[in-house]
């Protein structure tokens, strides 16, 4: 079987690591709809995008999540998480 | 071929990434503005967005999270802009000839599993994409 090598970028590693994403990237504490950061947000967006690609390069374990924050994203809300728990 | 759930799926990356062209897939629930928008309570299907998309043809129909930030700018879930200047710097490959947009909530799982998803991986490897980028909301 041929594959593709991929790298998701989630903002609910609990949730996403059970379907075994093979590389995995958060961003902490950035809200659902925030994958990239906030709108206009260029510079955070490409550090995200450049921070997630490099873990698509590494050659490391399967399953593998890495996670990093970044001070300059001003988004931060917990309360879509309290909704995401509620179901 | 099926696979336990209970494995993870893993494909080496075969070039360096500057010599990999990088497709988009995203559950945010992205679209062109002139697709027919997803069943919010609930749909498999998926839209082929061409890869020399604007931003501004694109547009996210999903009930499950707040994307008034996606709406005015589609890079925080769908970095196509974003992926365009990578490849201009020479950092990746190129950008793919195809993405793919998905909404994400489902009622039927087992045709995600079973039927949806595998035919989203077989668009993409029919594509000239080396590698995925994967964005949920």
């Amino acid at each position: 079987m041929i594959g593709i090598p991929t790298i998701l970028i989630s903002l609910v590693p609990e949730n996403s690591k059970q379907m075994g994403p093979p590389r995995i990237f958060t961003p902490k504490g950035f809200k659902l709809g925030n994958c990239l950061g906030g709108p206009f947000q260029v510079e955070l967006q490409r550090e995200v995008m450049r921070d997630a690609l490099s873990r698509w390069e590494a050659r490391e374990e399967a399953g593998t999540l890495w996670e990093r924050e970044y001070a300059e994203y001003t988004g931060y809300d917990d309360s879509w998480k309290k909704v995401l728990e509620e179901g | 071929m099926s696979m336990s759930r209970r494995c993870i799926p893993y494909t080496p990356r075969t070039r360096e990434l500057s010599q990999s062209v990088f497709a988009l897939v995203t559950t945010a629930g992205v679209h062109l503005r002139a697709q027919e928008p997803f069943e919010v309570a609930g749909d498999n299907s998926w839209r082929e967005i061409p890869g020399n998309v604007q931003a501004s043809d694109l547009m996210v129909t999903h009930d499950h999270y707040d994307h008034r930030d996606a709406d005015q700018d589609i890079n925080c879930v769908f970095p196509i802009d974003r992926l365009r200047e990578l490849a201009a710097a020479g950092i990746i490959g190129g950008v793919a000839e195809k993405h793919l947009g998905f909404m994400g909530f489902s009622q039927n799982l087992r045709d995600l599993y079973e039927r949806a998803a595998p035919e989203m991986a077989k668009i993409i490897l029919h594509t000239n994409a080396d590698a995925v980028l994967l964005t949920a909301g």
